[in-house]
């Protein structure tokens, strides 16, 4: 599903940054893994250019079999859409606007009809069990609901991977055990691709492989 | 397009107090725009209104002195028009005289009328000249007709004031079909003027060319004219009238003193470029306070791209291109000005009926009114101004970079 040969990232600067150094990486499809780093490691980088976010200097990036490289804002923007379900450490949901109407919002940008976002959105936030949540703002909801109400909104494109930056980040231990168990009852029962990004080792230990980054290099990939 | 407008509505309602604060600016210069240009029309309603009851396409001409010598002559010549005038005008420039007409006044005598008389000096004029004034109206009856002139009828047109002294029993307007004698002749009263201004008796020209002494004499001509659009039309109608009459009366055709000239075309013509000017003026006048709004609404913008640049990040990490995020900012603009345009166009129109309310009564400007047209105009204004004050800050949106969304508050 993913495919990393030899990818390298610089900061231009006065002085260079080279934070990724050759990246090589293979995640199948179905699989639960987990990125892990200490911060400068280019765990951060490395989730960008997985995200379609950032671009990467050399290399190739394949996603689902298509070459992600040096795509235009429109491209970029169409792929993260369709391809890709992002869920942040800080739920990144939008304030002003209600659970519904956020888990709508990307399909709002591949121009599908109010009605058919709505239905759609609602499935999602039924799956995660918040369907009288619906009409809620961001706000008066707990940590917890906030993060899935974000996971509903990585499902409803049904992307090719879900990208998890720190999901658990700013839950407490019970919560983020919820959490969790929402991201592998996805995987097993969907085979849905995840990727999390994660600095904790509880959250690592519970997916099927961790991928450990340091110093722009992977050093293990057990 | 619905959807636009949700977003819209929920990101201005988000931020209520800037939004209302901000579009308060825009409000007030569209008022000020509605205001000055519902003063400016009524000011040149008014001077079209006038304009046109004085009936403007007409060159009027006095008799003067000459102030050189010319052809033997010597200078400080009296020149005097004569009835012959009248004829050799018409006859020379049909290209653009419609008519020539004059006006004779008569001597001073008594006019009376059952057992009342007063004292006046009526006027000989030509057909339709009441209906060409501008500081009198027929009242009741009607006006002098081309019938009158031809057949030199002893009908007479006289002030209310009058109607009121000579009939003292009956309602002015029933002077009407009466008879009153003046010099030793009778005539029949056919109309009532309103007198309020102008307190003369009016009879047709040709009668009164009968009553006067010196048959050969006219104070002064009025050339009525036609095919003229231009500024230079009138000019050169004014040349050619002062050509023949140099000829006829032998002075110099550049002699200022000889005639005077006064020339209501080119007044015009040059009263609406002036108000063309105004107009024009009241345009930047109005668009310049409302560049302030403009320049409020967007930096309220760029606070606002600012304020939600993680907002953004995260609607571009999910995939928003960066049209969609460059329309919303735009259209954002365009509907904060949009709405709060309307709110000045509605207390402007308010304001300026207010006025026309207070100002009915008045003499220098006629109703101060907002047309359709001027809201057509405004609407549009107030578009392009709402995009070119979110254009920036929607640029400034460009800039951010999905990466954004990853960055923690």
């Amino acid at each position: 599903m993913i495919r990393l040969h030899d990818v390298n990232k610089t900061y231009p600067g006065a002085v260079p940054l080279h934070v990724l150094k050759g990246i090589n990486l293979e995640i199948r499809k179905g699989e639960l893994v987990s990125i892990m780093g200490a911060s400068g490691s280019g765990k951060s980088t490395l989730l960008n250019i997985l995200g379609i976010l950032d671009n990467y200097d050399s290399g190739e990036y394949f996603l689902n079999g298509t070459l992600i490289k040096d795509l235009g804002e429109n491209r970029a923007a169409e792929f993260r859409n369709r391809m890709i379900g992002f869920v942040f450490q800080s739920f990144n949901l939008i304030n002003y606007k209600n659970a519904l109407e956020n888990v709508a919002l990307p399909l709002f940008y591949q121009g599908v009809s109010r009605k058919k976002r709505n239905t759609l959105a609602m499935e999602q936030l039924e799956r995660m069990g918040l369907a009288d949540r619906a009409t809620h703002l961001p706000g008066e909801l707990s940590g917890g609901q906030k993060q899935r109400v974000a996971i509903a909104r990585a499902l409803v494109t049904n992307p090719d991977i879900i990208l998890a930056d720190e999901p658990t980040g700013a839950l407490d231990s019970r919560t983020s055990a919820d959490v969790m168990d929402i991201f592998k009852t996805l995987n097993r029962d969907t085979g849905m691709t995840t990727v999390i990004v994660t600095h904790d080792p509880n959250v690592g230990a519970q997916t099927d492989r961790i991928i450990r980054i340091s110093d722009g290099k992977i050093i293990t990939e057990a | 397009m619905r959807d636009l407008l949700d977003e819209i509505m929920q990101a201005l309602r988000h931020n209520r107090l800037r939004t209302a604060l901000t579009g308060l600016s825009v409000s007030w210069g569209i008022f000020m725009l509605i205001v000055l240009l519902g003063l400016a029309g009524a000011t040149l309603r008014n001077f079209e209104e006038n304009v046109s009851s004085d009936s403007s396409a007409k060159i009027s001409v006095w008799a003067g002195q000459t102030s050189r010598p010319y052809k033997g002559n010597r200078e400080g010549r009296r020149i005097h028009l004569r009835p012959a005038d009248i004829a050799t005008l018409k006859e020379q420039h049909k290209e653009f005289v419609s008519d020539v007409s004059s006006i004779i006044y008569c001597n001073y005598q008594e006019l009376s009328g059952g057992s009342e008389s007063v004292s006046a000096g009526p006027e000989g004029v030509s057909a339709g000249f009441i209906g060409r004034q501008r500081f009198t109206k027929l009242m009741a009856g009607r006006d002098i007709n081309a019938h009158d002139i031809a057949a030199s009828a002893k009908i007479m047109i006289i002030p209310e004031s009058y109607a009121k002294t000579l009939f003292p029993d009956i309602d002015p307007a029933h002077a009407i079909g009466r008879r009153v004698s003046y010099a030793g002749l009778s005539f029949l009263i056919v109309g009532i003027h309103d007198g309020r201004w102008d307190r003369s008796v009016y009879i047709p020209f040709t009668t009164a060319m009968m009553l006067v002494e010196n048959k050969d004499a006219l104070g002064s001509m009025e050339v009525a004219l036609k095919n003229v659009s231009t500024m230079e039309d009138g000019e050169a109608a004014e040349e050619g009238i002062t050509r023949t009459l140099a000829s006829v009366h032998d002075f110099d055709p550049d002699d200022s003193s000889a005639l005077w000239i006064s020339n209501s075309f080119t007044q015009a013509m040059q009263g609406r470029k002036a108000g063309s000017i105004l107009q024009l003026a009241v345009w930047i006048l109005g668009l310049l306070t409302l560049l302030t709004g403009i320049v409020g609404i967007s930096n309220i913008m760029f606070v606002s791209v600012r304020e939600r640049t993680h907002e953004i990040g995260i609607r571009r990490a999910i995939g928003a291109r960066p049209r969609s995020i460059l329309t919303q900012i735009l259209a954002e603009s365009v509907a904060i000005t949009v709405l709060f345009g309307y709110i000045g166009i509605v207390l402007g129109t308010a304001f300026v009926q207010l006025l026309a309310f207070f100002l009915k009564e008045s003499d220098g400007m006629s109703e101060p009114a907002v047309s359709l047209g001027m809201a057509f105009q405004v609407t549009a204004v107030l578009v392009v101004a709402g995009a070119l004050a979110g254009l920036f800050p929607a640029l400034r949106a460009l800039k951010v970079k999905p990466v954004e969304a990853l960055r923690d508050e």
